[in-house]
């Protein structure tokens, strides 16, 4: 059943415009902070002052960005990164999601504590305790000297910096959503493939990833869109130079001045998006039964 | 003797994810703690050569804290209030009242979430910026009023669903008034929910840094803010350590009641699972 379907069962079928009263500020709030914004940015970047006073439609902002060869490098960081984590998640978080899904061990509860843990450290603390351990003379250094090893080559303020931070602090929902498609995996169908006689992988391969695809890639969606203009985590753990769309955008905002380069920027994230963003949508809309 | 024969196998597994997990999720954390704690810690001793709350007095002796602080509890108690006063009785319309639109309405707050969080930013900030908002405690307050819409609606219109409506209907047959069933029936039962929407909305405002950033910044400092400058700038790693401590506190606090509403299934459905 759709949310659609839900919340229209579950309402009595009175049609008073009391209810759009109480629900208008909100709604108008997210009129005038995205809808607004998100079309603001497009009209602005597209149509553009002349010199003698006028306007006209004009993409020299977009050209000037696919032609400096800082934006591009900026552009392909921020989509390495984006794809690396994306993939690094999926490794590591789908192991740990059926392994929470089929195991009954007390193991198991601490593990899924542990997984969601991430949720309630925020950015900033992590960024720090990311420094303190693999930075130089970090944790990890302390313990390598101690039996005799050479120090590491640290990720801190290389492009590793943000991958492993945003894998970090995107554990909790990845494992959260994949764990919820797997709740449509159900015992009957894995325990008939095992009574045929298939493996572990042909069971993984034929019976449960063909259920959680869907899951799969709202996971991939959600962390895709939270990491492309990631900012904190680049910010402080990345390079300076090439540096994340999220740090260049500020840049360029606050310290530039250039709010219309931002902007455009945006936009640039935006299209990158959003087929993300629209399968993301799509999926909650039609899975979300509250 | 099947089951007794799973029972006593070893969950190798689940050790090895715990051990991993352990590894890789507590001793940065730990690490953090130790150094809020420590007085003197010198390359290469494993451990510190003198633990004590040294740096505690002098972290909590400056005034950029102590405003910060301030500034950060004063943000979030404005946000949550203001995103309680509009969101919950738009989510109490959602789950239990007809109006044209509904669908369509209630769908909208996920446009928030839908592009990339950042350049949204970005794209507010240029309208900020002619507003004159840039810079300004309320235009802080409005960014981080739409990062808790989401929340504020969607978790508590699954509370009021989940409330069992024939405890309702039975209380208005032997006469209750509606407030005396919404008081003693149904925000008893959902309540609980709503109370954790309200502790994530807090939490998530005390812990937002990229539009206090962007929009606040240099004016209005909140403690994450703050905390950035601590990094890129303060050679004495102790205080931001002490600071992580202090600044983990309400986190704790969520950890502690919220965990019920995040293990539960609505929670990552919420994001689509």
């Amino acid at each position: 059943m759709t949310v659609s379907d839900q919340i229209g069962s579950a309402t009595p079928v009175r049609r008073r415009p009391f209810g759009l009263l109480l629900v208008a500020t909100p709604v108008l709030l997210v009129a005038w902070l995205v809808i607004w914004p998100i079309i603001s940015a497009v009209i602005q970047t597209v149509w553009v002052p002349t010199p003698d006073g006028g306007k006209t439609v004009s993409l020299a902002s977009y050209s000037y960005f696919f032609s400096d060869g800082y934006s591009l490098s900026n552009l392909s960081m921020t989509l390495w990164t984006t794809g690396v984590c994306a993939i690094l998640l999926l490794v590591v978080c789908l192991p740990i999601a059926l392994y929470l899904r089929f195991s009954n061990s007390k193991i198991a509860a601490y593990v899924q504590g542990l997984a969601i843990f991430p949720m309630f450290v925020p950015s900033i603390i992590l960024s720090f305790a990311f420094i303190r351990v693999l930075g130089p003379n970090g944790t990890a250094d302390l313990l390598l000297n101690s039996v005799g090893l050479p120090k590491i080559r640290s990720p801190y303020l290389t492009p590793w910096g943000p991958v492993i931070g945003l894998v970090w602090d995107n554990i909790p929902l990845t494992v959260l959503i994949l764990l919820s498609g797997l709740g449509n995996v159900s015992n009957q169908a894995v325990e008939a493939a095992r009574d045929v006689g298939a493996g572990k992988i042909a069971l993984l391969w034929h019976i449960i990833l063909p259920r959680i695809s869907n899951s799969i890639l709202v996971a991939i969606s959600f962390a895709v869109l939270g990491i492309f203009s990631a900012f904190t985590l680049p910010y402080i753990l990345g390079p300076a130079a090439p540096e994340m769309m999220g740090p260049f955008m500020q840049r360029t905002f606050r310290e530039l001045l250039q709010p219309n380069t931002a902007i455009t920027q945006a936009v640039i994230t935006f299209g990158f998006c959003i087929i993300f963003g629209l399968f993301y949508v799509r999926s909650v809309a039609k899975n979300r039964t509250p | 003797m099947a089951a007794t024969l799973t029972k006593s196998r070893v969950d190798w597994t689940g050790i090895v994810f715990a051990v991993v997990l352990t590894i890789v999720i507590v001793v940065p954390l730990l690490v953090v703690g130790t150094w809020a704690f420590t007085n003197v810690w010198r390359y290469p001793s494993v451990i510190p050569q003198e633990f004590g709350l040294r740096f505690w007095n002098q972290t909590l002796a400056r005034a950029d804290v102590w405003s910060s602080i301030s500034m950060s509890l004063t943000l979030s108690f404005t946000v949550t209030a203001l995103s309680a006063l509009i969101c919950l009785p738009a989510a109490y319309a959602f789950a239990r009242l007809d109006f044209p639109g509904k669908n369509i309405l209630f769908f909208s707050f996920l446009a928030g979430h839908a592009f990339p969080k950042f350049g949204l930013l970005v794209a507010i900030a240029g309208i900020f910026l002619q507003l004159n908002l840039i810079g300004s405690f309320w235009g802080v307050v409005l960014i981080q009023l739409v990062g808790t819409l989401l929340f504020m609606i969607w978790i508590p219109v699954a509370a009021f669903q989940a409330v069992d409506r024939r405890m309702e209907e039975a209380a208005r047959d032997v006469g209750a008034s509606p407030l005396r069933v919404f008081w003693s029936i149904t925000l008893p039962q959902a309540g609980p929910t709503i109370a954790a929407a309200i502790l994530l909305s807090f939490v998530g405002t005390f812990y937002e840094t990229e539009g206090a950033w962007l929009i606040g910044a240099p004016q209005v400092r909140t403690l994450p803010v703050l905390m950035i400058s601590f990094i890129n700038n303060q050679p004495v790693i102790q205080y931001g350590a002490v600071l992580s401590v202090l600044l983990w506190v309400p986190s704790f606090i969520a950890l502690l009641f919220a965990r019920k509403v995040v293990n539960s299934g609505s929670f990552a459905r919420g994001f689509g699972g």
